[in-house]
């Protein structure tokens, strides 16, 4: 009997918190197909307004590859009604911040405003939306920048290029095989019609998510929504969504990159179902059992105990399409990436061969709760939650739900998936090495 | 370090590439226009820019202070918005002075957390991670966070690690190893070299901030200095608490006294150090990167800033006109919107109660190093003789309204707001009115502090970049035309820039070369060889034996635990790779080439032949020994770059393209052992034919051996 009560007061206790944290939201579709998101919270006066669209580098032509995130550049350029150049202007006039970035799944827009500055976040996006203009130096110029940014974030950066070299073994059919920045090639390449076509292709309401979170008011957002979203018109054609299905990978990929870099690293790209999948939420799980906290699997046992890596874990990526889940090592200084490889490869082996006590598989449990919990403690990344969530799996409220999908995994399906994916077969393995020469 | 690594994956991790544009001069020319073409008038109204609705006041959350019996101030801002209380002790003293051990502070808050006397590193990390906590030590100071009904378990591991730590031996020499494999890394990243370069130039090695630890300081630190620090300076009287999260003010005074009560007080060495002199002209300080397709800009110095002053509010607005957060700071659309130099410029101006400090920085390609050395110091320029505009200070300090705003969702910045009236002195209602502050500077306080902080002639360049591309064009931004050179740690390097002399040549060179051998007629004389030696490889022995007939055949033999594992043969015309079970003869392509150049057994000897051609690259240095480089291309145009001993003749390194496989290859000869008369090289490290360098040892060289013809037989 005390047992039962006790577990009732537990139980009691984590409704409470849930309820705490729970975000509120409305949302409902526009007639032209546009899904609006609103979430209220008045404790600072600010205002997220965001638009995810629902392109990414996976919906790009195979020739003309970079297109996705070129855009995301373009689409700064101005509009019909906003001069070149002053679309940062009245944002940062206004005292707000914005930016944008794109992924393989996704492009995503945000504004964040001081509150009395709404309207002005709607207009922007809607401009961009409905008739957004570009100017042939803006494209060359975007095209420098866009180099730039390569040269910055991939060919100057030690270990920039992992994510390249590891898609583009992971995949042999599928468009995540190619850098979401794309080839300078095919940018450089690129035509008037190409860029027409792909506006008119993507950026269409039907297509896309305007999630406001912060400071407002619901009718008074609603109102404001109607008026500068409502009558842009629909697209009409449908939007080409890659159906590719990439074959297993059918044996071990091995490879040696050089790079400029003074400590060799290993990495082990394993291929994994898509994000939202069961499998998906038990592998995340693995990757917590591995990698989170000092105590995780690999970091006690490479970092701190064999003193072999620098840092080590493994990380499942969130693709809307099957992804990978990468474990990443470097070494300590005068270790072999071979060395470190079969060390890594051993942590992995334990945990196919054993399964985990109750009392670890609680610290997973814990671990999960707390960052749930401290997830949503900002409006831009609520804002984004919520268009996430409802973009990819059509259900926004899993931004308060989602936690019960971890908490469905079993420790028997952590030590299934470790033995189902996580095979030498399935996997891509690079070698980081310091340049040789020249 | 670790933190480091963490941030690098969790960019590659969200793989995203991104960033907004936008360009300044109208153009009329366009691309797309309208990419919508049906939009008739009716969206005329669109044309309209929203007004701004009525602001709504910005409220700064409230906080409370307090403070222990032991000295210790309390500082508690309540927020339910989540679950989760943090607590944060941190010490009040400035840095000190680690001299040659430079470095073992930062051990010494690694360290804190590895060990209590009652408990190991595992078991800690095992407590906190059981509860998903966060427990982290650093020199400053020990933070915790965890969810509200996890408080307790969190606090009594948070208050042992802080007055009952051990400092192990054993994890004291892990942290150093960790540390010196993370100075190991900094030396490809061009920004920690900038950083550590600017560091000594602009505080120089006298004043903490100047002090940048190397691989021989850490070497250095000792246990007995971290655990002094400790004992020095981890006293609750030179400590601020700070708890920030779901928890009322009584339930915080509890908390603090029951777990932070008992730390004990104690007098605290007190430190004070000079105003770092800020340059009189323009310097240029140049550290090489190998490989660098872009070069790291820093434009940078000292300045005497306090925090705290209208002075440091007028300064944050004329950074921000400069360079600071904003799109529309003129460095970014300088250049990048209107040149495309980069993907990004910016410029800080910090405020700081020791010495502050000027950066304006920037990534940018090769080609446009100096161009854009040149528009930062334009930008600068203008800064100090022209007054910007009004509109221009407005945006200014609406943008730093609005990141003011911003920063509040966050509770810990009323708690730093707190920590700072505290810390500086400042006026209680310091924050409540920074707004109104701010929005009294004019644009001549904007000028006045132009003047005062921003001085392009009188600055450290620092560059991280690629020296035989971009150094030379940087001469004319030094004063004296002098670039001064660091390595990635910021100690100076010199190079011998003496132009070669004109009786350097390859054929010299090759010369040289032979009679360090022992003389082109000693060399002629050898016509067969063979050479033992020995190689490590995953753990395994592995002999290889590589012999040449009549400077006609070769043949190489690789075995493992006594099994014939690779054989490779030439009989003049044809070659046999055999091993492991597969059996392959080449007849043409080129390898044969390649094989008949080694049947030289010295290839150096077809130098001088028609068809090759070498060029004299200059000197360089291979571990400290001064070097000729010199570029071979041979016949049929492969190149081939080689680098022999100024000092002693011999080749050192060879680095040429394995055609088969399409790698560079790179082989470095040293211990050089003399038999019949020759030299031969005791040792030969093979890297980029294998994921891993391959170090063969010489066991053996026999000159003009008899060898049966079955060896190099090929069928």
């Amino acid at each position: 009997m005390r047992i039962i009560i006790l577990s009732l007061f537990l139980a009691l206790a984590t409704l409470l918190q849930g309820q705490m944290n729970k975000i509120d939201y409305v949302e409902y579709d526009l007639d032209n197909g546009m899904h609006v998101i609103l979430h209220q919270d008045k404790s600072t006066p600010i205002v997220a307004v965001s638009v995810m669209y629902h392109v990414g580098s996976k919906n790009e032509n195979p020739d003309k590859t970079g297109f996705a995130h070129f855009f995301e550049h373009l689409l700064f350029e101005g509009s019909e009604n906003i001069g070149r150049g002053e679309y940062d202007g009245y944002v940062e006039k206004a005292g707000g911040t914005l930016n944008a970035n794109t992924s393989f799944d996704r492009t995503f827009y945000f504004e964040i405003l001081p509150s009395n500055q709404l309207e002005l976040g709607l207009w922007l996006e809607s401009e961009r939306l409905l008739h957004a203009k570009v100017e042939i130096e803006g494209v060359e110029t975007q095209r420098e920048v866009v180099k730039e940014e390569r040269r910055q974030r991939v060919d100057n950066q030690p270990y920039g290029s992992i994510l390249e070299e590891t898609f583009k073994r992971a995949y042999r059919e599928h468009p995540y095989k190619w850098p979401i920045i794309g080839s300078m090639a095919h940018l450089d390449a690129a035509v008037e019609d190409d860029y027409k076509q792909f506006y008119a292709d993507f950026y269409v309401p039907n297509n896309a998510v305007l999630s406001i979170a912060g400071d407002l008011d619901i009718d008074q957002a609603k109102m404001w929504v109607e008026k500068y979203f409502g009558s842009i018109p629909a697209g009409t054609k449908e939007i080409y969504r890659p159906s590719i299905v990439e074959p297993a990978l059918g044996g071990e990929v091995r490879d040696t990159i050089y790079d400029e870099i003074q400590l060799p690293a290993v990495i082990q790209a394993y291929r994994i179902p898509a994000q939202g999948t069961e499998d998906f939420y038990a592998l995340s799980m693995l990757s917590t059992l591995l990698s989170q906290g000092e105590s995780s699997r690999l970091q006690k046992e490479l970092v701190d105990n064999q003193q072999k890596a620098m840092f080590v874990g493994n990380f499942p990526f969130n693709l809307e399409d099957p992804g990978v889940s990468m474990a990443f090592g470097i070494c300590a200084a005068g270790v072999q990436p071979l060395d470190l490889e079969v060390e890594m490869d051993k942590v992995v082996d334990i945990v196919k061969e054993e399964l985990i006590s109750d009392k670890e598989f609680q610290k997973l449990k814990n671990l999960v709760e707390d960052d749930f919990i401290s997830a949503n403690s900002r409006v831009a990344g609520i804002a984004e939650s919520l268009a996430n969530y409802h973009m990819y799996y059509g259900d926004a409220n899993l931004i308060n739900t989602e936690i019960d999908k971890y908490l469905a995994v079993t420790k028997e399906d952590i030590q299934r998936v470790a033995k189902q994916y996580f095979t030498k077969d399935n996997r891509v393995v690079l070698h980081y090495l310091p340049k040789s020469a020249e | 370090m670790k933190n480091l690594y963490i941030v690098l994956f969790a960019i590659l991790a969200i793989a995203f590439t991104n960033c907004t544009s936008k360009t300044t001069e109208a153009v009329t020319d366009t691309v797309s226009d309208a990419v919508k073409e049906e939009m008739p008038s009716i969206h005329a109204w669109r044309a309209n820019v929203p007004e701004p609705a009525p602001a709504r006041k910005i409220q700064l959350g409230s906080y409370n202070t307090f403070t222990l019996d032991n000295g210790l101030e309390v500082i508690v801002v309540e927020n339910n918005k989540i679950p989760k209380v943090s607590y944060s002790v941190s010490l009040k003293n400035d840095p000190i002075m680690e001299g040659d051990q430079a470095g073992y502070v930062t051990m010494m808050g690694d360290l804190l957390g590895r060990g209590t006397t009652s408990k190991s590193k595992a078991e800690i990390d095992e407590t906190i991670d059981f509860i998903g906590a966060t427990l982290s030590t650093s020199a400053g100071g020990i933070f915790g966070r965890s969810l509200t009904k996890h408080s307790d378990k969190m606090l009594a591991l948070m208050s042992d690690v802080l007055m009952n730590p051990t400092f192990p031996q054993e994890e004291f020499d892990k942290v150093k190893s960790q540390m010196l494999s993370g100075l190991q890394s900094e030396k490809s990243d061009p920004n920690s070299m900038a950083s550590n370069v600017s560091s000594v130039v602009n505080y120089t090695t006298g004043h903490p901030y100047g002090e940048v630890q190397t691989e021989a300081t850490v070497e250095n630190a000792q246990l007995e200095s971290c655990k002094k620090y400790y004992n020095d300076f981890f006293k609750s009287n030179n400590a601020y608490l700070t708890i920030v999260g779901d928890i009322s003010l009584d339930d915080a005074k509890m908390k603090a006294e029951k777990y932070f009560g008992a730390w004990k007080s104690g007098d605290v060495p007190s430190m004070s150090y000079g105003m770092p002199k800020s340059p009189d002209a323009t310097n240029v300080s140049f550290v090489n990167k190998d490989g660098a397709v872009q070069s790291v800009i820093n434009i940078t110095y000292p300045v005497d800033l306090q925090p705290g002053t209208q002075e440091a509010i007028a300064a944050s607005l004329t950074n921000s006109i400069l360079g600071g957060g904003i799109f529309l700071g003129r460095l970014m659309q300088n250049l990048r919107e209107d040149n495309a130099f980069t993907y990004g410029a910016r410029s800080r101006l910090s405020a700081d109660d020791l010495v502050g400090n000027f950066n304006a920085f920037a990534s940018v390609r090769n080609e446009v190093t100096d161009s854009s050395v040149v528009e930062f110091i334009y930008e600068m320029n203008r800064m100090m003789t022209e007054e910007v505009s009004e509109d221009d200070l407005q945006l200014a300090k609406n943008s730093a309204t609005g990141s003011f705003a911003r920063s509040l969702e966050s509770p810990q910045t009323i708690a730093r707001f707190a920590k700072n009236i505290v810390k500086y002195n400042l006026p209680a209602d310091y924050y409540e009115t920074y707004l109104e502050k701010l929005e009294s500077v004019t644009v001549a306080d904007v000028k006045a502090c132009a003047e005062k902080f921003i001085r392009a002639d009188k600055a450290n360049i620092v560059i991280v970049g690629n020296k035989d591309e971009v150094a030379e064009k940087l001469v004319r931004f030094d004063a004296d035309g002098k670039i001064d050179y660091y390595d990635a740690f910021g100690n100076v390097v010199v190079y011998d820039d003496k132009p070669m002399s004109a009786d350097i040549t390859g054929e010299s060179i090759i010369n040289k070369y032979f009679e360090a051998l022992g003389g082109k007629a000693a060399m002629d004389k050898v016509k067969s060889i063979s050479q033992s030696m020995k190689m490590d490889m995953m753990g395994q022995q592995a002999t290889v034996k590589q012999m040449v007939k009549d400077r006609s055949k070769i043949a190489v033999k690789v075995e493992m635990q006594g099994m014939v594992v690779q054989d490779q043969r030439f009989d003049g015309e044809k070659v046999l790779m055999s091993g492991m079970g597969n059996n392959e003869v080449i007849t043409e392509g080129p390898m044969i080439n390649q094989m008949k150049e080694q049947t030289k057994i010295w290839e150096q000897v077809s130098y001088m032949d028609e068809g090759y051609a070498m060029e004299v690259k200059g000197k360089d240095k291979i571990d400290g020994e001064d070097v000729y480089k010199l570029v071979v291309t041979n016949p049929e145009g492969n190149k081939s770059t080689e680098f022999y001993s100024v000092d002693s003749g011999l080749l050192l390194k060879k680095v040429s393209l394995d055609e088969t496989s399409g790698k560079s290859i790179m082989v470095s000869f040293s211990e050089y052992t003399e038999t019949d008369g020759i030299m031969f090289f005791g040792k030969m490290t093979t890297e980029g034919a294998m994921p891993f360098p391959m170090v063969m040892e010489s066991t053996g060289v026999e000159v003009n051996p008899e060898l049966s013809d079955d060896l190099f037989k090929v069928e």
